[in-house]
């Protein structure tokens, strides 16, 4: 096995435990878990990053460079990575640690698929001639941004969900520790801001690279319409949030189906034919 | 009526509808196999489905009047929605409130409010110097006993909704001067070959262009790996018979003569082609020759007569072979020639007692061998003229600015009143903003700091 991959396929055991410390930090009610499962999540943002650039570095040498950013394995890796690096940015602002067990878990399960799945090939691949270009870079970062923001609101989603089982006292520390619900309604659509923003630079920067490439920016190859169809759902959710009586509970639950459209996009379209077909 | 039209069509009930059902449409534009998609597998459908999907036009979904009518209603609602709302923002934006008022410094918590030891007109003059500072739309108001100032920054957020808006309608627009004045075209050209017509659209109608292109080459090169590295082919442009342009053309790079750009779309082999082969008797160096398909040449020693039958890219799975017919005085015989002959034998050890059809030497004493089967490639280009891409591009660059504008900037009106009470100087800060209230709060803790700073702060 190649160092990289070992770097990373231990990263996701990292990002493991850092998950149950958040969660353990819930369940038992106890700061003490806090810290642990920040500098975990923090060690291992900063493993990958390492594994990341050895990847890069390694395909130089083997003389078919590019960045580590062009097929499935790879860009699971770069999902978990946003990921955690958008959450840690968002705990650090916020200076709140309650809603990593539910964002944390993302990242290690695509970290586990990219690892451990028979179907997800590891090794170090040329670039054929579609991918060669400077916009590939852009393109996945953007995109790759966005669905890491809409990643945390789905998870904040979740929280909002949960918070409303609430009964008073006789709840336990888990529910209790969960932020108000006003907070957390102010986050979804925060995170969803930022995600919608970078899913719209991630269409621009992608029908770019398809003028170049295909010869139209827009050809509604399935990968681009549910792309619009994602952002849709989004751009509904932010005009909803206007309408009386849409905040709160309709927005959550907004927030997980613009989640699972996000998924679909990203995995879902591989079995609908078309041109993205080598993602 | 009319009212009532309005209404309907500026209200933001009706955005989101239609966001959703564009949204759903769309799905079911990548669930039924459309007609001119990439798939192209209608034939997997009952023929009565594809009637029925057709008469409701849903096999070019995306081209269809239902889809059509919903970016125009969309169009529609954007442009009501905008000029109903655009004359509030507009007034919010000019607005020049009377410094006269008293209603921003009702009912202010105690924390807005600084009582400081020492003389009115020092303190009001640091005062103001500090929002001079930080506001560019700044105004003053003296009477006898108070002083009045009013700040404000980021009048302009109101107008980001609008931006995003417009800009929205201009990618529209552009997407539809694309489709109504540009052009999609296409056409497969063989290595020498050369074309001043290409198909365009669904319907493939012949298009003329105003010069000949010509493929002088089209070459695939791979990595170590077997993976295609670089699709490539060597085009001229000719005008009369003169080359007026002459180069590569690349995936990801494509061409563009006159306003229209030529792309490396995809490529094929033609049938037919030629072989490389050669022969070696007993023990000599050995002669290869090229030799097209159905022609012959014969062996010198003793005339017989070698056509080439039949060339396969890939015969019985085991490779590029050749079918050889041999005529002489002796013998009459067909063999088969293969490239990788050598492999087949370690494979299969007694391949050749069981086929002695396949067998290299069986016309003895000559040794055949395939060395490579020579490829005929055609290029297939892309061709198209899409004259309402500068405008997409200005939509798509105008919609990221309004972004910014409409989520992260927000205007901040702050109104600042100087008195006396008690013997102290008072200071009541009253902050407003339309959105970012943890902007506005950072923004009213930094001014309270600062004027407190220097002076002695009696609460």
């Amino acid at each position: 096995m190649i160092i990289n991959t070992t770097i990373l396929s231990w990263v996701t055991f990292i990002y493991f435990a850092s998950a149950i410390f958040y969660l353990f930090r819930m369940v038992t009610g106890k700061q003490f878990w806090g810290p642990l499962a920040s500098w975990s999540a923090l060690a291992g943002l900063i493993a990958q990053t390492a594994g990341i650039l050895l990847r890069w570095f390694e395909s130089y040498k083997m003389g078919i460079g590019h960045a580590p950013l062009s097929n499935l394995y790879e860009s699971l890796i770069f999902f978990a990575w946003t990921i955690v690096f958008l959450y840690l940015i968002v705990e650090w602002r916020i200076k709140s640690r309650n809603i990593g067990a539910f964002v944390i878990p993302f990242a290690f399960l695509s970290m586990a698929f990219a690892s451990f799945s028979p179907n997800v090939n590891t090794r170090i691949q040329p670039l054929i001639p579609a991918l060669q270009s400077n916009w590939l870079i852009s393109h996945v970062i953007t995109c790759f941004f966005g669905y890491a923001a809409f990643t945390i609101a789905c998870g904040l989603g979740f929280m909002y969900l949960l918070k409303g089982l609430e009964k008073g006292e006789s709840s336990g520390p888990f529910l209790r520790f969960l932020p108000r619900r006003e907070i957390l309604d102010e986050l979804t659509y925060h995170s969803v801001v930022i995600g919608f923003i970078f899913l719209t630079l991630g269409v621009i920067t992608g029908s770019v690279w398809a003028y170049s490439a295909w010869g139209s920016y827009w050809s509604w190859d399935p990968k681009e319409t549910w792309s619009l169809i994602t952002w849709l759902v989004y751009a509904a959710m932010l005009h909803s949030r206007f309408l009386r009586g849409w905040k709160g509970k309709r927005m959550a639950i907004m927030s997980i189906i613009g989640f699972a459209s996000v998924l679909f996009t990203y995995f879902g379209v591989n079995y609908l034919p078309g041109l993205h077909s080598y993602f | 009526m009319k009212k009532i039209v309005l209404s309907f069509l500026s209200s933001l009930k009706l955005t989101v509808a239609l966001l959703i059902i564009i949204a759903a449409l769309s799905i079911l534009g990548t669930v039924i196999p459309q007609q001119y998609g990439p798939g192209e597998s209608l034939t997997h459908m009952s023929p009565g489905l594809v009637k029925t999907f057709r008469s409701l036009q849903l096999l070019d979904l995306y081209h269809s009047v239902w889809f059509i009518i919903l970016m125009c209603l969309l169009s529609l609602n954007l442009i009501a929605c905008s000029l109903k709302r655009f004359p509030t923002s507009w007034k919010l934006f000019t607005a020049t409130p009377s410094l006269d008022r008293t209603k921003p410094f009702e009912d202010l918590s105690p924390d807005n409010i600084l009582m400081i030891e020492g003389e009115r007109s020092g303190i009001t003059s640091r005062v103001e110097h500090l929002l001079m500072k930080r506001y560019k739309r700044f105004r003053r108001r003296d009477t006898d006993t108070t002083t009045t100032f009013y700040g404000e920054k980021g009048a302009y957020s109101h107008f980001g909704v609008y931006i995003v808006h417009a800009s929205i309608l201009i990618i529209i627009a552009g997407a539809i001067i694309g489709s109504l004045w540009g052009f999609e075209g296409f056409v497969n050209l063989a290595e020498g070959e050369s074309t001043d017509t290409v198909y365009v659209g669904r319907q493939k109608s012949l298009k003329e262009l105003d010069y000949t292109v010509r493929c002088d080459k089209f070459s695939i090169t791979y990595y170590a790996n077997g993976m295609p590295k670089e699709y490539r082919s060597d085009l001229s442009f000719l005008e009369n018979n003169a080359v007026i342009f002459q180069g590569p053309l690349l995936v990801n790079h494509p061409v563009t003569i006159k306003r229209i750009k030529f792309y490396q779309a995809s490529y094929g082999t033609i049938p037919g082609g030629r072989v490389h082969i050669t022969i070696t008797r007993g023990n000599d160096k050995g002669t290869t020759l090229t030799v097209d398909l159905k022609d012959s040449f014969y062996l010198k020693e003793n005339g017989a007569k070698v056509t080439i039958q039949r060339i396969e890219e890939n015969f019985m799975s085991m490779g590029p072979a050749v079918l050889l017919s041999i005529h002489s005085s002796e013998a009459n015989m067909q063999l088969w020639v293969f490239k990788d002959i050598e492999k087949m034998k370690q494979a299969i050890p007694n391949l050749l007692q069981k086929v002695p059809k396949f067998n290299p030497s069986l016309f003895k004493p000559y040794f055949f061998k395939l060395n490579t089967i020579a490829h005929t490639y055609y290029t297939g280009l892309q061709v198209s003229y899409d004259p309402g891409v500068s405008i997409v591009a200005t939509g798509a660059f105008f919609i990221v600015f309004g972004f910014f504008l409409a989520f992260f900037s927000s205007h901040k009106r702050l109104w600042v009143r100087v008195d006396e009470q008690e013997g102290k100087t008072r200071i009541m800060v009253s902050a407003q903003s339309n959105k970012d209230p943890v902007g506005l709060e950072r923004e009213r803790e930094y001014l309270l700091r600062h004027f407190k700073k220097g002076s002695e702060v009696i609460i």
